[in-house]
């Protein structure tokens, strides 16, 4: 697409975000080892064959490998934000491209989320609402957030405006 | 000004039946399962039960709810266990719902719904009010507690479109509700073999139709299948919109309909945040279309659409929208369709929508080769959509036109744009094409509104427009580039 919003997100939520993959695929990786407890518990009939339980494993360590590695930074590339007076123009998506665009006096409330993976990182997610939507604008620092948060709060009272 | 009261006792019984209501699906599973067992007269005493026990849950939640009105403000206190109170400001009501279901009517009582815009929870729902009580109330909180004033202006300026009996008959055999009471004729079908054993249906076909042959059987099992979805889809909205009128006054939309509950909803335009023409497929040949208004309300899941108007005429259209909306009544400068390399794209998707489908068929059931004819009306369709699909707009409105099945036109008021996405798909990057979705606000999630496969510039030029003041869409581009 033609030229993209100029910000980019803070570079820390790579890590943030590898982290939060990691824990996700550990969950996923219950799976077959459940499968194999299942095994040790009750053996005899309906057990699940040892080979099926070691190529889902794999499998899901390989993919998970690569969704750690390499997923984070590619969707921190795809990540483009700018806020000003008039707009907050995003940009996002590795395969499907979205932008989009929310006129600031349309704003109904921002606020800045942080759960304990992006506050190890010092970050926080901006979200902004309108009467119909919301975006979000993850992982920035924490600084920028509070300033994005309010710049776009400031915009949005200098327009008050009916629904 | 209303002092705290309760409403009327009547609202403990309205309560009840609603929870019967909602439940209507579990509590028929309920029935059959229960049957099961051949212990019908047990499943009665709980049925009985549970009606009793609803029943004292509806007197609790009467005693509990108490509302009053002053000065423009709503106050409902409610709730058994959880205390609830809502307080809604006049002037961010968006929506006055008037209704009155069975219960209401044998009574003589009318129910009021209060939405306002955002992200409120519940609805604010009063169930019984006798209807002066209610129309005092919708006239308080509608004029910001000056009541007699503006009655009398009302009345003064208001006019009257009502739905005559043939327009009434014509919508309801062309609704496009069809697909809805198909999914649910099928549905029942399927269940069929409860019901009736497997033998005593053979032993009728061979007693009623011995010479039919399997594929005969299908055909007409296909088509008694059609014609009972559309006796239900006739019925229910001759029930919906039987009686319908529409009241412009100064400044709201009185809109009542409906057989067996008559709603009433009043709609100010200054809450209308979106127009849309709709023309069905069984509609548009005979130049019908309906018109429905979003406004922003909250409590529904899915936006808040209210029909404005079920059956109008094509040639009468813009002058009812001149002169009961004349804010969206609009004459477009600028207008985009889409090109040759948007076709390409449009008959693609149908062809991968309809493969599945074909294959389904092809291998399930018998004569199933004659599914691929199914290719036939989809690229059709796939060609309608691509030449019905344009977005027009003057320096203040945008219209998007799209056709899924039915063919809907959009008129949107730029300052009610809540936000602007383009998106695209590596396919459509590789032809430097794009989809424009725009997002109104109506109920709490909001109506998106698409036109697909628009080149990359187009989109984003109208993208850009949303967030400029009074540019028409060609001056956009050159005007960024100046700044």
């Amino acid at each position: 697409m033609r030229s993209k919003p100029e910000n980019k997100l803070s570079s820390a939520a790579i890590k943030a975000w590898r982290l939060t993959t990691c824990i996700f695929c550990l969950l996923i990786g219950f799976i077959p080892f459940l499968f194999w407890i299942y095994n040790v518990v009750s053996p005899g009939e309906g057990n699940f064959s040892i080979w099926m339980i070691a190529t889902l494993g794999f499998l899901i360590v390989v993919i998970a490998g690569l969704f750690i590695t390499y997923l984070p930074e590619v969707r921190w590339q795809h990540w483009y934000y700018q806020v000003d007076k008039h707009e907050i123009d995003l940009q996002n998506g590795i395969f499907i491209i979205t932008r989009t665009l929310v006129p600031v006096k349309r704003v109904q409330h921002v606020d800045t989320r942080q759960g304990p993976i992006l506050r190890n990182y010092g970050l926080a997610d901006v979200t902004i609402s309108t009467a119909a939507t919301t975006h979000r604008i993850p992982a920035l620092d924490e600084e920028t957030a509070e300033q994005v948060r309010n710049q776009i709060s400031r915009f949005a009272r200098l327009a008050k405006e009916d629904v | 000004m209303f002092n705290t009261q309760r409403q009327h006792p009547v609202a403990a019984l309205a309560r009840s039946f609603e929870i019967i209501r909602a439940n209507f699906f579990t509590i028929l599973i309920l029935l059959f399962v229960g049957n099961l067992g051949n212990e019908g007269s047990f499943t009665l005493y709980w049925i009985f039960g549970a009606f009793i026990i609803l029943l004292i849950w509806g007197i609790i939640s009467w005693l509990r709810f108490t509302f009053s009105a002053d000065e423009g403000e709503l106050k409902i206190e409610q709730g058994v266990f959880v205390h609830k109170k809502i307080y809604l400001t006049a002037d961010r009501i968006q929506v006055i719902d008037i209704s009155a279901g069975l219960i209401q009517r044998i009574f003589g009582l009318v129910a009021v719904e209060v939405k306002t815009a955002g992200s409120g929870s519940k609805q604010a729902k009063i169930d019984a009010l006798s209807r002066e009580e209610a129309e005092r109330l919708k006239n308080l909180l509608r004029s910001n507690g000056d009541e007699v004033k503006s009655e009398s202006k009302q009345e003064s300026l208001s006019e009257l479109y009502t739905l005559d009996t043939k327009d009434l008959l014509t919508a309801a055999s062309t609704s496009g509700r069809m697909g809805v009471a198909l999914s649910i004729v099928g549905g029942a079908f399927s269940q069929l073999d409860q019901v009736v054993s497997e033998e005593r249906m053979i032993q009728f076909i061979q007693t009623h139709m011995p010479h039919s042959t399997s594929a005969s059987l299908i055909v007409s099992g296909i088509l008694v299948a059609i014609i009972i979805a559309w006796l239900f889809a006739f019925l229910s909205t001759l029930i919906k919109y039987y009686d319908f009128s529409v009241e412009v006054r100064e400044d709201d939309l009185l809109i009542t309909k409906g057989l067996f509950e008559r709603k009433q909803l009043t709609i100010p335009f200054n809450r209308i945040q979106a127009v849309q023409i709709k023309e069905g497929l069984l509609r548009q040949p005979l130049g019908y279309a309906s018109l429905v208004i979003e406004s922003a309300g909250y409590g529904e899941n899915e936006g808040n659409s209210n029909t404005l108007f079920p059956l109008i005429r094509k040639d009468r259209l813009n002058s009812f929208i001149e002169k009961v909306i004349p804010e969206y009544d609009v004459e477009t400068n600028h207008r985009l369709q889409i090109n040759r390399l948007g076709l390409r794209r449009y008959l693609l998707q149908m062809v991968w929508i309809s493969l599945p489908l074909i294959a389904l068929i092809w291998w399930a059931v018998p004569y199933g080769v004659f599914s691929w004819f199914i290719l036939i009306p989809m690229l059709l369709l796939g060609y309608q959509q691509y030449r019905d699909a344009e977005v027009r707009s003057d320096d203040s409105t945008l219209v998007m036109t799209a056709r899924l099945l039915s063919k809907t036109t959009a008129i949107i008021q730029k300052y009610r744009i809540q936000s602007a996405q383009v998106k695209q798909n590596p396919f459509q990057s590789r032809l430097d094409l794009a989809d424009i979705i725009i997002h109104v606000a109506s109920g709490n999630q909001g109506r998106s509104f698409k036109v697909r496969e628009l080149t990359e510039e187009e989109a984003i030029d109208i993208k850009e427009w949303t967030a400029w003041n009074g540019t028409p869409i060609q001056k956009v581009h050159k005007d960024r580039l100046e700044e």
